[in-house]
């Protein structure tokens, strides 16, 4: 590969104290196959007021310059910002001093009794800094869509928060006074006047529940979520406990392992579990439902199980159920807006985890969603669980 | 007696408004007035010619004047600070609770978001304020 268009000479600098081994350089720079037109200085100050003049494409420098050594251009042309490659040019130097000079910063280094290698160094110290080059520019380019794209994940979020709650006034005004027309005129208007406005109702109810949920699923991507070690036994409890009037009335019993205590936060692995467990009792067959509940450590994961034996799912539409409001049955069939999944869905992947499921109609489901086990990092604190007045006092003091 | 009891209604939202003044009105507990923003409440209560109210309903999102700068104005007048006043407003939010108790507001009430759960939420401050609680004999009545 050439190193310099047909058109352009490479401009080489030379950073030389012998009339002599300029000769020399020259002379073997000459023997390449690619033109050049090269410059001499001796001193810093020289190098320094040629570079700011006009860049050369290299540097070839010997080691030693009486006053200074060639070494030292490599944090000159650093401290005027510019990268060019530096390749040295010397006598013997020994090992350690060569090794000295790379890690400093020079290209390459090339023996005056070898000068021959030049044709074969300076178009590779070239090509490196074209590939340098290449992959800032590509690295510039994707820490600014990475920038864009979060900026629009923000922007959307944010979005979606706003809307649903500013939706929720005039939705309430609307619901409210269908009802209230419902109420104070069913029956003293027409059959097809009670039609219209049991519908308005029903649009109005809908809607709401559905602004609700949509803020919900805006609040599960919401970024300022804290990491918290949960122990999921207790959250097991404490969702058992809402679902009480659930499972009494379903009958359903549910079976469950000793969890874990994970890294996670609590209030959404909370929501997690009852979305879960609730579906699982809602889409019962008609026999008793039993629920079990556990998990297993495996490859650094936790992978929860939430199996029911119910109603079960086709395989066909087993990614889709994630899909927000999503539903595979009329509302006649089953009260909802198919937006529980895709709310654990949000929650588990912001998690860096995965949730899926596993079924077959008639014969039950089993969701699974495993998170990775994280020790607590310095950043995330153990929350600070307050008991009693005398504990706050104290720990506010600094007890 | 109750039904010389009065209540100052602060709401911008007119539907809300009529709802509430058509559960107390029901109830025969109090005569309601309602104030459309904060600087009509201030102006109500700062006139000479009404008696003060027994109790005030206040929204929190109002236009020109924030129900928050009108409880701040009520609870740092001496002719006023006593008279309760009740915060009846959407936001849940804890910064906005924590901001009324912090002015002084005696009770807060987020407004229901389904009609029978508003109903009884503003059926259950009528029943208290003009049923259980001690209100200040009024001032005329004397």
């Amino acid at each position: 590969m050439t190193c310099a268009d047909d058109a352009k000479r490479l401009q080489v600098l030379l950073v030389e104290d012998s009339a002599a081994d300029c000769e020399l350089i020259q002379r073997e720079l000459r023997r390449c196959d690619f033109e050049v037109s090269v410059d001499i200085v001796q001193t810093e100050e020289q190098l320094r007021r040629r570079v700011r003049a006009q860049c050369p494409d290299i540097v070839l420098a010997d080691y030693n310059l009486g006053q200074w050594r060639g070494i030292e251009a490599v944090d000159l042309l650093r401290a005027e910002g510019l990268d060019i490659p530096l390749i040295l040019v010397s006598g013997a130097l020994g090992d350690e001093t060569a090794v000295e000079c790379i890690k400093r910063g020079a290209t390459d280094y090339v023996l005056k009794d070898s000068l021959a290698r030049l044709s074969v160094c300076i178009p590779r110290a070239l090509e490196e800094k074209q590939l340098r080059q290449q992959r800032k520019r590509a690295e510039q380019e994707l820490a600014a869509k990475v920038e864009e794209l979060a900026r629009s994940n923000r922007d959307l979020e944010q979005f979606a928060y706003v809307a649903s709650h500013d939706l929720q006034e005039p939705l309430r005004m609307v619901a409210n006074y269908t009802q209230l027309l419902r109420e104070r005129y069913g029956g003293k208007l027409d059959k097809e006047a009670d039609k219209y406005i049991a519908y308005a109702v029903e649009g109005a109810l809908r809607m709401q529940t559905l602004v609700q949920d949509l803020l919900a699923f805006s609040r599960a991507g919401r970024k300022e979520t804290k990491m918290q070690k949960v122990d999921c036994n207790e959250v097991l409890r404490q969702i058992l406990q809402v679902l009480e009037p659930t499972f009494r009335e379903s009958g359903a019993r549910i079976l469950f392992d000793r969890l874990p205590t994970i890294t996670a936060n609590r209030t959404q692995l909370e929501q997690v579990f009852q979305n879960l467990i609730s579906n699982a009792i809602k889409f019962r067959r008609s026999d008793s439902p039993v629920i079990e509940v556990s998990a297993k450590s495996e490859a650094g994961e936790w992978i929860f199980s939430v199996s029911d034996n119910g109603i079960g799912i086709a395989s066909e539409h087993r990614d889709s159920i994630f899909v927000i409001f999503q539903r595979l049955h009329t509302r006649e069939e089953y009260s909802g807006n198919g937006i529980g999944l895709s709310i654990c869905k949000k929650i588990i992947e912001r998690l860096g985890g995965r949730i899926w499921v596993n079924s077959e109609p008639g014969k039950g489901s089993t969701f699974r969603f495993a998170i990775p086990a994280m020790e607590a990092t310095a950043e995330s604190k153990p929350e600070l669980v307050i008991t009693s007045h005398a504990e706050y006092a104290q720990s506010a003091a600094g007890g | 007696m109750q039904s010389t009891r009065k209540v100052l209604l602060v709401d911008d939202n007119p539907a809300d408004a009529d709802l509430v003044q058509d559960v107390l009105t029901r109830k025969g507990c109090c005569q309601i007035e309602v104030a459309r923003d904060g600087v009509e409440a201030s102006k109500y209560l700062g006139s000479e010619s009404s008696d003060g109210p027994d109790l005030i309903l206040l929204d929190l999102s109002l236009p020109r004047k924030n129900g928050h700068e009108v409880l701040a104005e009520i609870k740092l007048n001496s002719h006023l600070r006593n008279i309760p006043v009740v915060i009846f407003s959407t936001s849940q939010a804890p910064r906005d609770i924590g901001a009324s108790y912090g002015l002084g507001a005696n009770s807060y009430v987020s407004k229901p978001g389904n009609l029978q759960d508003f109903v009884a939420a503003v059926n259950c401050i009528g029943d208290f304020w003009f049923g259980c609680a001690c209100l200040a004999p009024r001032r005329n009545s004397e």
